[in-house]
């Protein structure tokens, strides 16, 4: 029932914020949310699921209650999680603590509804990443887009209208492509309901079905092909990413955090849950898999080279997104234990990293209201512990060991090279790794040039210090992304366990 | 097991409490410690030095150690029952040397720099000595890693500190740019090193460097791999001799980034811009020496593979004479000495690729005695004349600074090379091992014998034309007139390095022993103990190389080190005949375009900006241009086409989209309770 209590106790939270006066809403909210980080710990402590929960695993906190049937299938309340799902419900939760608090400063309009949808937000984020019932995660999925899209639109900057309709619709439509691809899948199965795992193994057992002169292994292909691309701009990879960037420069810094933090994660949990755990046959083929990686390193090099060119330090952090998630779709692909694993531990690893990123560069932009890097130098000078805590990030954005974003890196370099589903895979790998040059050359130049040299700055704002409260959600996430580094265990041992499963089905190393 | 090994861990964790400790000060913004923090850095480092003899004590009575202390993570792979990611400690001759030697200098620097900093009035003391101590643990961390992966992980440790530090005065615009090209080009060493480390572990499913009987470190495995004993798993079609070679280069990358080798070296003469204990410590006689230990620690995975030393070799032997004479031109005493240090680590890279593994740890050792010593007497000489760097200001400070100059003079001996200060046993321990090595069939080593006879005089010749210039002849200017005097914190740690860089030689006495029969090797003796397969006859054993002579060993003995020396002096005493005089004129002037292009370091950093700022960037530029237009032209194309016919068609739509937003809420609950409804689930 803990679940439950989550996900009602967040929406329950929204509601309350919702109806609040704005002088109270955002220290409510922050109080609020501590609820769900409390009870995702929890979960965490008392975390006793062995196995992936859609392949025949135990599944922790479960329940399965039968809601209603429709054109004779079940369809399920069926939450539970398992070591994939349980390290993003904990970064779901504290993020959005963390990101409320970032809100403090920034958001001075309508705040109770700015956090009201926050707080909705995150409930339903929740009910993504425990949903084991297909029609009910579809649910939530598309109901996460709907807080964002009022948050970007409502709260963001000049372009925000531009930049929240680019959003929604892009995803939207990527949403359908999936859901057809999905769809064709259920129905050609003998199955009874739309959970997941039911799917998952009835697939696996090769039960599939032709469908109109379709055999199953081109059925297969083609819905792997409608899935993967959904997914794939969720997440986004090149050439499908343009709306990350401009959502990105209009989202204010709590909405950026969010977005980066955790909502590109639906798509690569989504990618690792239905792509590659349902249909691994697909992905092995050779050319899928060649296509696959490629994909990935191009998402590598060509987002970082796009960040090397940027001059505003939110689309520098937005693009570099693009590449670090390449790195979560070769993990995927290598289909090894240490890739799978590695890319899931990225997921979280990234989602702190550039959560930490967007929060600091949002506190740098509050004092002095403009990101360009040409506006600014010596922030150093004015802000030292705002520009500590960055440049620390930053170190860790690079992958400096001891921190979660080497380790995450770490494994899927190493995964990924001795990968026998990617054919020259140590190539793939060693040009996947330049990355980790590039990102050093424009996160150290940007830094340079806006932290370092004498102060200076254009702007008719009063330069003050930043307030405790701006700071400490930084020293927490980089706190975090310390202790991750040191141990990854925290979570790395729940995920290999979960990951066991899907490697087995194709050899990929037991 | 037990007893001193036990305290192992202690010596990383101490200097990392003092970081902790000088961190929470800067953090709390008030002066919470006296002298900014320098105490708990000076006790810590301490602490570590005597807890590092204390281990070096046990390793010399025969024990050694090895052991597992923390599992960082364990993952799958294929070809492999799970890899094991862990940190462990290996204490053995090698490592505990070299613990000896950064403990030594870190605490030297630590007391010099209350000289340097502190009663100088720097601000920000508590962030530079966090610095110090970070960095001490790291490299410690680093020294006694007992794998690849953990050694990777605090050679980049070490990294992240120098940039730091180089950037001490972050106010300024000349630090910041220098560490971010410092850490630039080392990564992009790493980067190198990282797919090594990657591939290593593929390979052998291991990156032990000692492992046990059961499971041996991977250059046994190597070893046993090319004898047949063992599979290896090889990738991209290669042999596995050609694959171990891919390995070791790939590894190398990080060493020539990390050592400051051609062509990676160009970020060390910038990181001058760090302060001057900072450039002792770090990029003199520690870090930098890191890519050399590294080398020296994985040697049993280099001797087996021929191709990998001949490159090691001729790095080596190239950048000692490339880097020697840029020296020759520099007005300034901090580069002067930045280009010996790249010089000086070709000479040990030199001696590594051609099987003088004693040679090349022996003068990593007086090496690092010397060159600390020689910053150190830098930054006291700089601190006298009140930060100003430039040689053709100072002379005649002989007098004026009595300790600093002989001390300095020392130094400078040993960095010549001229009997019998330390750095004359070590250089001609590697001169000697080339040449015998190459004289048995390896042109490649006679090539980088060569060039390391050349560097000979060439350093002799800017070591003392630095030396006249700083001390002898008539002051320059007023600052030399009347330098600052300075502290017991300054002349202590230059009079203990001064007597190391006397002395330190006797610790391999090989000449002497090849004349006499005596066993006054001791370095020699010292590394052929520990761990089987890490010493000293089992290299000679697996390496490539045998020995050949000019008319019998002690001929050769003889003949080489008559020629080292004579070049050397040589060398120096054409420096005496140019600028040892009272009103010494720039003599370089007299090279015309060679000084341009010496002084210009052969062009070597415009290239790599050129690269950078002129083909990189671009590229990104137009990669952006290609995105903004075509990839997202695209998208906003099909949107506009879409918009536009949906407009014309469906009047009733709005085409705001926040209505279809507000449509698609509404219609997600009406669905929701009409399914709820219809399944008896509401009502």
């Amino acid at each position: 029932m803990i679940i439950e209590a989550l996900i009602g106790i967040t929406f329950l939270a929204a509601l309350v914020v919702m109806l609040a006066p704005d002088e109270y809403a955002g220290k409510l909210a922050f109080a609020l949310s501590l609820l769900p980080v409390v009870g995702s710990l929890y979960m965490w402590a008392g975390f006793d699921a062995g196995g992936n929960a859609l392949m025949a695993g135990s599944i922790a906190y479960q329940t399965q209650l039968d809601w209603l049937t429709v054109a004779g299938y079940d369809l399920q309340w069926f939450v539970g999680v398992d070591g994939i799902s349980l390290p993003l419900v904990v970064l779901s939760t504290v993020l959005s603590s963390l990101a409320i608090v970032s809100a403090w400063t920034p958001i001075d309009t309508r705040q109770s509804q700015f956090y009201g949808l926050m707080l909705f937000m995150e409930a339903n984020l929740l009910g993504v990443f425990t949903a084991l019932d297909f029609f009910l995660w579809f649910v939530f999925w598309e109901a996460v887009l709907v807080p964002m899209y009022f948050l970007i639109g409502v709260w963001g900057g000049p372009r925000r209208k531009y930049a929240a309709i680019k959003f929604f619709v892009y995803t939207n439509i990527a949403s359908l492509v999936m859901f057809i691809g999905f769809m064709a899948l259920v129905f050609n199965l003998p199955v009874g309901s739309f959970g997941l795992p039911e799917i998952t193994q009835s697939l696996q057992a090769g039960e599939l079905s032709s469908f109109v002169g379709l055999d199953p292994a081109t059925l297969k292909l083609a819905a792997f092909a409608a899935m993967f691309a959904g997914f794939a701009v969720k997440v986004p990879v090149v050439p499908v990413h343009t709306w990350l960037p401009d959502a990105h420069v209009e989202a204010p810094t709590p909405v950026s955090v969010m977005l980066a933090g955790v909502l590109l994660k639906m798509g690569t949990y989504a990618l690792l849950r239905f792509n590659f755990t349902m249909l691994p046959d697909v992905a092995t083929r050779p050319l899928v898999a060649t296509v696959i990686a490629a994909i990935a390193v191009i998402s590598v090099i060509y987002g970082a080279m796009l960040a090397l060119a940027q001059q505003d330090l939110k689309r520098i952090v937005a693009y570099s997104s693009v590449s670090s998630m390449g790195y979560v779709i070769l993990g995927l692909i290598a289909y090894t234990g240490l890739g799978i694993g590695g890319a899931t531990f990225q997921m979280v690893a990234h989602g702190l990293i550039s959560g930490l990123m967007f929060m600091a560069v949002g506190v740098i932009y509050n004092v002095t209201h403009t990101r360009m890097v040409g506006d600014m130098s010596g922030m150093a000078d004015r802000m030292p512990i705002t520009v500590g805590i960055l440049v620390a990030g930053a170190f860790g954005y690079m992958g400096l060991p001891l921190m979660a974003g080497f380790a995450a890196e770490y494994f899927i370099f190493q995964g990924a090279f001795a990968s026998t589903v990617i054919p020259s895979a140590p190539l793939f790998t060693a040009a996947s790794m330049f990355g980790i040059v590039i990102v050093a050359g424009y996160l150290l130049f940007a830094m340079q040039r806006t932290l370092f040299g004498e102060f200076s700055l254009e702007t008719d704002y009063e330069v003050r210090r930043a307030h405790f409260h701006d700071v400490a959600p930084l020293a927490v996430l980089l706190l975090c992304t310390i202790a991750l580094g040191v141990a990854p265990n925290i979570f790395f041992e729940m995920i290999t366990d979960a990951i066991e499963p899907v490697v087995a089905v194709v050899g990929g190393g037991a | 097991m037990a007893g001193i090994f036990d305290f192992g861990p202690a010596i990383v964790l101490l200097p990392f409490l003092s970081f902790l400790i000088a961190v929470g000060t800067a953090l709390s913004g008030r002066d919470l410690l006296p002298k900014g923090g320098a105490i708990p850095g000076i006790a810590a480092t301490a602490g570590s030095l005597v807890l590092s003899v204390a281990m070096a004590a046990a390793v010399a009575g025969g024990e050694v150690y090895d052991e597992t202390i923390y599992t960082w993570a364990v993952g799958a792979v294929p070809g492999s029952d799970g890899l094991e990611l862990t940190f462990g400690l290996l204490i053995d001759p090698l490592s505990s040397m070299m613990l000896v030697i950064v403990t030594l200098v870190a605490l030297l620097v630590h007391v010099f720099s209350l000289g340097y900093m502190n009663d100088d009035g720097e601000t920000g003391l508590p962030r530079y000595y966090a610095g110090l101590g970070l960095f001490t643990a790291s490299m410690l961390g680093f020294v006694v890693a007992d794998n690849l992966l953990m050694a990777f992980m605090f050679f980049e440790l070490v990294g992240l500190c120098s940039y730091l530090l180089i950037g001490f005065h972050f106010r300024e615009p000349g630090p910041p740019s220098a560490a971010k090209k410092a850490f630039l080009v080392t990564r992009f060493g790493d980067y190198f090193f990282l797919i090594g480390v990657v591939a290593v572990f593929a390979t052998f499913g291991t990156a032990q460097f000692v492992g046990t009987e059961a499971a041996p470190g991977f250059p046994v495995l190597a070893e046993q791999a090319l004898a047949g004993e063992f599979t290896a798993n090889t990738f991209l079609g290669l042999g596995t001799e050609a694959w171990f070679t891919v390995v070791g280069l790939l590894v190398l990358g990080g060493v020539i980034g990390k050592s400051a080798q051609f062509p990676l070296h160009t970020w060390l003469p910038d990181a001058m811009e760090g302060p001057t204990p900072v450039s002792a410590l770090i990029h003199a006689a520690t870090m930098v020496a890191a890519g050399v230990y590294l080398v020296a620690r994985m040697y049993g995975f280099y001797a087996v593979s021929p191709t990998a030393l001949g490159v090691i070799a001729l790095v080596g032997g190239f950048t000692a004479l490339f880097a020697g004479t840029m020296g020759v031109v520099k007005r300034e005493l901090k580069q002067v000495l930045a280009y010996s240090t790249i010089s000086q680590y070709g000479y040990m890279m030199l001696a590594l690729g051609a099987g003088g593994y004693v040679a090349a740890t022996f003068h990593l050792l007086t090496h690092a005695f010397f060159k600390a010593l020689l910053f150190l007497g830098a930054g006291s000489v700089i601190l006298a004349m009140h930060h100003n760097e430039n040689m053709w200001d100072m002379g005649g400070l002989k007098d004026k600074m009595p300790v600093t100059y002989y001390s300095f003079l020392a130094g400078s001996l040993a960095l010549a090379g001229i009997f019998p200060f330390a750095g004359f046993w070590s250089k001609d321990e590697i001169l000697f091992e080339t040449l015998i090595h190459g004289l048995d069939g390896q042109p490649l080593l006679l090539v980088g014998y060569v060039f390391g006879l050349l560097a000979v005089p060439v350093t002799a010749f800017y070591t003392f034309r630095m030396v006249f210039l700083t001390f002898h002849g008539d002051a320059r200017t007023e600052q030399a007139e009347s330098p600052e005097s300075v502290r017991w914190n300054v002349k202590g740690p230059l009079v203990v390095l001064g007597t190391l860089a006397t002395v330190a030689g006797a610790v391999n006495l090989a000449p002497v022993r090849v004349l006499t029969g005596a066993h006054v090797d001791f370095l020699h003796a010292w590394l052929d103990g520990g761990f089987s397969d890490l010493t000293v006859h089992h290299y000679a054993e697996i390496d490539p190389y045998s020995s050949a002579y000019i008319g019998g060993e002690l001929t050769t003995v003889l003949l080489g080190a008559a020629v080292s020396l004579g070049l050397a002096l040589l060398g120096l005493g054409l420096a005496y005949r140019l600028y040892a005089v009272p009103e010494p004129v720039e003599h370089t002037d007299k090279l015309g375009s060679a000084k341009d292009l010496l002084y210009d370091n052969y062009y070597q950093d415009e290239y790599q900006v050129y690269l950078a700022n002129r083909v990189v960037l671009p590229v990104a530029r137009a990669a952006d241009t290609f995105d903004q237009g075509v990839v997202d032209g695209a998208v906003n194309a099909v949107s506009s086409v879409s918009l536009f016919s949906g407009s014309r068609i469906r009047r009733i739509q709005t085409g705001v989209v926040s209505n279809y937003a507000a449509l698609v809420t509404l219609g997600l609950t009406a669905l929701l309770v009409v399914f709820g409804v219809l399944g008896g689930w509401l009502l």
